[in-house]
């Protein structure tokens, strides 16, 4: 188990160190000074030369790109171009927002989808399955931002509430700050409920029919008991496989949500970094997800590993 | 001040369109500010659309920056505010400065009022404002590396300190718009001892300076917290103790939290409301003040001079004539068909721009005809089936945008002229079509500034932003003239002739220009909405009847 | 109903086997065996009907200004009512499906093209080549997809292939895992050994052997894969990415100037919202009944009986 770890940590390394280098290469592929849009339309030949200069712009790429690394060991992303603000202080005030909205986002996926798939399993091609899944599926279906403008709009057209346009720190109000992710992770994680839906469903079908199943169904034990205790534990396992695959998704797809709800999180910060060529912030920041993804899949697998004796590749 | 390409994208389009046309629509009478004793305390609550970048107004014209520090910082002179100026207008009053008086042609003198002194913050700590601090400011101003702003006062020789309250500018050539540019928004008086301590003035920590309020706190992309000033020079000003300003990007969230009575004006920019929620809104909120005025942005057509077929002044016109502004207006949320269509001097601008029916046959041609007249002129000109041209623009200017380009492009095509359109990102756009580099055909929004001089630099040789690559001498020397024109009449008619002129070069072709509906509260009083970023001009004198 | 007890119907002897039952038998089948599977088929070909046939389906063209008839509320004229543009939002809604097919077959096409090759040669050659390609397909996958959206779009610039483009890229990450991963489990078999040793090349067994029994998996990713290509262009159109006009997008008539009439002309923003969801559930459903009938791990398991 502890070698598997390992190996899988050296693995991760090289994923990284690529990674590193598309992150660092592909905003500089973007079209546009990054120079000329600070100065807007009132470019000044002689300014655009000395501001790129003081920006340590004009160097090769290849010494960059080292600079950058170097820093990366010492912790150290660089600060915004346009706010000069280190993008580590950046990423330490916005990161939390985001995991708070997609783990919130992924419990109630999880709320909705478990009962939902177990249901369905167990009642396959009977009304309630097909009702469940349908369900399930439409969730995925609306477009989420859709809802969001509806549940934000609606109320206040007709009742005059609206959810709270300003975002409150942990530490003013710990109630209004939790709360006030309820309504976009709810509907973030509607959107995410059908994939774990259908896995659990599929899971817990070819699970149910393995044979130690059905002796304990000959044994006469309650169909409660058979699912709970005997499938789910096995069906579990690719479950948790997909959570970490639907983490990376809702880490990178929560900008609209966050445009919507007004909270600060990474992913507004990462597209307007990107509309503005601020490369230091979007190398930071693709960076920091992309290690986080690794870091997840490893666990992922590596709890996978756990929880299954006969996997080890 | 000005407004960047980039926040005309974040002002969503509000104000478009592609065409011409006549007919002003006449602009809400102002309620009448009832003789009333102003109430002090509370909190104005107002949403900002985009979140400042930084608070450094020598490295940025964003409005998103301005707007804060129109809060915060004083200037030498400003505009009036308040319920009973028109908007649109631009009366100059003083602001830091009690008195000035020109001499000659070239030279200001300015006389700073006494006493008056910086915000009681670190590091300025409440010393008094002198006449070093206005030179230091314009020294930076005018030398500071990469300030888009140096425009805004590029006529300006130096700047010396005569004594302690009095500073004397020396002009290259004289400018009879110097006052209305010291009054924009850019040129507010920063503290030398802000910039010693931080290297620039890019930190909220750094803005310190002689306003009605005090900027307390700022969390990125959350709100911008500002807190009375009280050392404030005006006695008695402001009113209110607090401002608070919400950063949150996403309109329909803006309008529906404006409904639920989070915001004391209107949700967009310049306190406005869409007119297609305007409905809704008063539905909502019982004796809801409202005043229309007509905005400064409109888009425009940079057609390249060189190149054919827009060699020919005959096809120009077409393009021009061809285009519907009315349609565009009509199809629009924020005007629902109210606007006026613009002549070189936007229509924003009451005592500048050229009424529609004075300019020359051929100028008022291009805001009255049909596409089949349009196509006529085509004909004329040597083609009788019709032209086709690229153009490029960017759908970076939000959806409102491309809608008005979808309707100018259909009223072209009915006059033969087929546009092929070709879509940059706006980051893109900005670098290369903006500056000139694009192929026959540009559609861009133009605005921004409160000063009608400064749409006169599309039409100068050398400037940047001459996108068309005009280079017409008498129209140079006309604009050049007129600057020298001190009196107001006078020079006004020089700016009616070279607006005639231009109708009938049609260098570029202008589009209308929105209507908007300015909304507050019923419980804000003294409070006259006007264009431009000048948001503390417009607050301090306003208070809340609550 | 008693599904489990399926799994212990004894097999049937090959001899007595039936011949193949007609296609019309297996549609009827099908219906009755994968009711909503069927009704998500139906969804998806009443989508390719409009698509393919929009010129004569919809009654006005889809950028077509008709005068005087602006904010229409549906009605007998306007089955859908009309845009602020004054459009008639059915002929828009039934183009839109062109959009909508071309992004999404589109997409979907090379994402699962590039996903294939990259997964069945990783996965056949193994060894170097498939660690150094999984770590780079690691690497790309890990990738918030905003920004590798974002950043083709602003290298190739807004339009109808450029969208295409950044879709299918980015899909082909996570399908190329899968493929490569049925491709191990398609190769362990006996009869590739046995073509090898017949002297085969690998380009030969990849394409004869490996491919058509990894298709099944291919097939079940791309209709999933349709799916979250549209509404992937529904949330690029909201950010300001989508496909550009004239085309009309049902995405980009949802996010755009829908929403922003949302209240005094809902109908602008309901049709092509319909339309997304129906489409996106249609390809959902048929996607699951199809997996539900090809997925050998489910084959004997009840779920896959035809006959």
């Amino acid at each position: 188990m502890k070698k598997y770890v390992l190996r899988r940590l050296l693995v991760a390394i090289p994923s990284l160190l690529i990674a590193s280098l598309i992150v660092f290469t592909l905003p500089r592929l973007l079209p546009g000074d990054v120079v000329q849009l600070m100065l807007e339309e009132k470019a000044y030949g002689k300014d655009l030369e000395e501001l790129r200069a003081k920006m340590g712009l004009n160097r090769p790429i290849y010494i960059q790109y080292w600079e950058w690394l170097g820093k990366i060991g010492r912790g150290d992303l660089g600060e915004s171009l346009w706010t000069r603000r280190p993008v580590v202080e950046e990423l330490l005030r916005r990161l939390p927002v985001s995991l708070e909205l997609g783990l919130l986002a992924l419990f109630f996926s999880i709320l909705i989808a478990l009962p939902i798939g177990v249901l369905a399993a167990v009642r396959q091609d009977t009304l309630s399955d097909y009702v469940a899944r349908s369900l399930a599926i439409l969730g995925l279906s609306v477009p989420g931002f859709w809802i969001a403008t509806l549940v934000v709009l609606l109320p206040a057209i007709w009742w005059g509430w609206s959810p709270p346009i300003q975002f409150t720190e942990f530490a003013k109000d710990k109630w209004a700050h939790f709360s006030q992710f309820l309504i976009p992770a709810f509907i973030l994680g509607i959107a995410s409920a059908a994939a774990i839906m259908r896995l659990t469903r599929a899971m817990l079908l070819e699970v149910l029919r393995q044979d130690y199943v059905r002796t304990a169904w000959a044994k006469g034990l309650r169909e409660s008991i058979v699912v709970a205790k005997h499938s789910l534990k096995n069906a579990i396992i690719p479950v948790i496989t997909v959570m970490g695959i639907q983490i990376a998704q809702i880490l990178g797809g929560t900008v609209i949500f966050e445009q919507i709800f007004g909270l600060p999180g990474m992913g507004r910060f990462l597209f307007d970094a990107i509309n503005q060529r601020d490369y230091p912030v979007i190398q930071g920041v693709n960076l920091i997800i992309v290690s986080v993804v690794v870091m997840m899949n490893l666990l992922v697998d590596a709890m996978y590993a756990f929880l299954d004796p006969r996997i080890r590749y | 001040m000005t407004i960047s390409r980039r926040d005309l994208l974040k002002l969503s389009g509000g104000a478009l369109a592609v065409g011409a046309g006549a007919q002003v629509l006449e602009l809400g009478r102002p309620t009448p500010a009832a003789a009333q004793t102003p109430k002090r305390g509370g909190t104005f609550r107002l949403r900002s659309h985009v979140a400042p970048v930084h608070f450094d107004p020598h490295q940025t014209i964003a409005f998103a920056t301005m707007i804060p520090l129109s809060l915060a910082y004083s200037r030498l002179v400003k505009v009036k505010a308040g319920s009973a100026v028109v908007p649109g207008t631009q009366p100059i009053e003083g602001d830091l400065a009690e008195s000035w008086e020109r001499q000659g042609d070239t030279v200001y003198v300015f006389k700073l009022r006494k006493g008056v002194r910086w915000q009681p913050k670190p590091p300025v700590n409440g010393r008094e404002l002198t006449a070093e601090d206005v030179r230091y400011t314009y020294d930076r101003f005018l030398n500071a590396k990469g300030n888009p702003n140096r425009f805004v006062l590029e006529m300006v020789d130096k700047v010396e300190v005569l004594d302690k309250y009095t500073v004397k500018f020396t002009l290259r050539e004289p400018n009879a718009w110097f006052l209305d540019r010291l009054a924009s928004t850019s040129t507010w008086i920063v503290a030398k001892e802000c910039v010693d301590q931080f290297g620039d003035l890019k930190s909220p920590d750094s803005v310190v300076g002689s306003g009605p309020w005090m900027l307390q706190r700022y969390e990125p992309n959350v709100r911008l917290t500002f807190v009375r000033n009280p050392n404030y020079y005006i006695p008695g000003l402001p009113y209110v103790d607090n401002v608070d300003i919400a950063l949150s990007q996403d309109p329909a969230a803006g309008f529906a939290a404006f409904l639920a009575g989070a915001f004391d004006f209107g949700p967009e920019y310049g306190m406005v409301i869409r007119r297609s929620d305007l409905d809704i809104a008063k539905a909502r909120v019982k004796n809801l003040g409202t005043r229309d005025y007509i905005v400064v942005f409109g888009g425009f057509t940079a057609m390249k001079l060189d190149q054919d077929p827009f060699k020919d002044v005959r096809v120009r016109r077409a393009v021009a004539m061809a285009d519907n502004w009315r349609e565009v207006l009509e199809t629009n949320a924020w005007s629902l068909g109210k606007g006026a269509p613009n002549p070189l001097i936007p229509a924003a601008f009451r005592d500048w721009t050229i009424p529609i029916d004075q300019l020359p046959s051929e100028g008022r041609r291009l805001y009255e005809s049909t596409s089949a007249d349009a196509r006529k002129l085509l004909a004329e000109a040597g083609h009788p089936n019709g032209i086709k041209v690229p153009m490029e623009t960017t759908p970076g200017y939000g959806p409102d945008w491309m809608d008005a380009v979808q309707v100018a492009l259909k009223n072209w095509k009915a006059a033969g002229i087929d546009v092929d359109m070709k879509l940059k990102e706006y980051g893109a756009f900005v670098s290369s079509s903006l500056l000139g580099k694009f192929d026959r055909m540009m559609l861009t929004l133009r605005g921004g500034t409160t000063d009608p001089d400064t749409y006169f630099t599309l039409m100068l040789p050398g400037e940047p932003l001459n996108s068309s690559g005009v280079n017409d001498p008498k129209l140079t020397e006309m604009v050049k003239q007129q600057r020298r024109i001190f009196d107001e009449k006078k020079r006004r008619d020089l700016v009616f002739d070279i607006q005639r002129y231009a109708s009938q070069q049609v260098y570029y072709a202008f589009g209308a220009s929105v209507s908007a509906v300015a909304a507050w509260m019923p419980y804000v009083k003294n409070f006259g909405p006007n264009i431009g970023h000048d948001y503390g001009g417009r607050l301090m004198g306003a208070w809340l009847d609550k | 109903m008693a599904n489990h007890v399926g799994a212990l119907d004894a097999p049937r002897a090959i001899a007595t086997r039936p011949a193949r039952p007609s296609p019309l038998r297996l549609a009827w089948l099908f219906c009755r065996r994968k009711p909503l599977g069927a009704f998500g088929a139906v969804l998806v070909l009443l989508m390719i009907v409009m698509a393919l046939f929009a010129n004569w389906i919809a009654p006005y063209s889809f950028d077509e200004t008709i005068r005087g008839a602006r904010m229409k509320a549906p009605g007998s004229q306007f089955w859908m009512g009309t845009d602020n543009l004054g459009r008639d939002i059915f002929s828009r809604v039934v183009y839109g499906a062109r959009v909508s097919v071309s992004v999404g077959f589109g997409a979907v096409l090379l994402a699962n093209f590039l996903a294939t090759i990259i997964g069945i040669t990783s996965g056949y050659f193994g060894g170097k080549y498939d660690i150094c390609v999984q770590r780079v397909v690691d690497a790309w996958q890990s990738f918030p997809f905003l920004v590798v959206i974002l950043s083709i779009m602003a290298v190739l610039g807004p339009g109808l292939l450029n969208v295409i483009l950044a879709l299918g890229v980015l899909g082909a990450s996570a399908g190329s895992r899968v493929i490569r991963g049925a491709t191990i489990g398609v190769i362990q078999n006996q009869y590739i050994e046995a073509a090898r040793a017949v002297g085969a090349g690998h380009l030969r067994i990849m394409a004869r052997y490996v491919f058509p029994n990894v298709a099944a998996t291919i097939i079940i990713l791309a209709t999933i894969g349709l799916g979250a290509a549209i509404l992937a262009e529904s949330a690029l159109s909201f950010l300001g990415f989508g496909v550009p006009p004239p085309y009309p997008a049902w995405g980009a008539m949802l996010s755009g100037s829908g929403r922003s009439y949302m209240y005094t002309a809902p109908w602008m923003a309901i049709w092509p919202g319909a339309a997304i969801s129906l489409a996106v559930f249609g390809f959902n459903m048929l996607g699951d009944a199809l997996r539900d009938l090809l997925d050998p791990r489910l084959r004997g398991s009840g779920g896959g009986r035809l006959r």
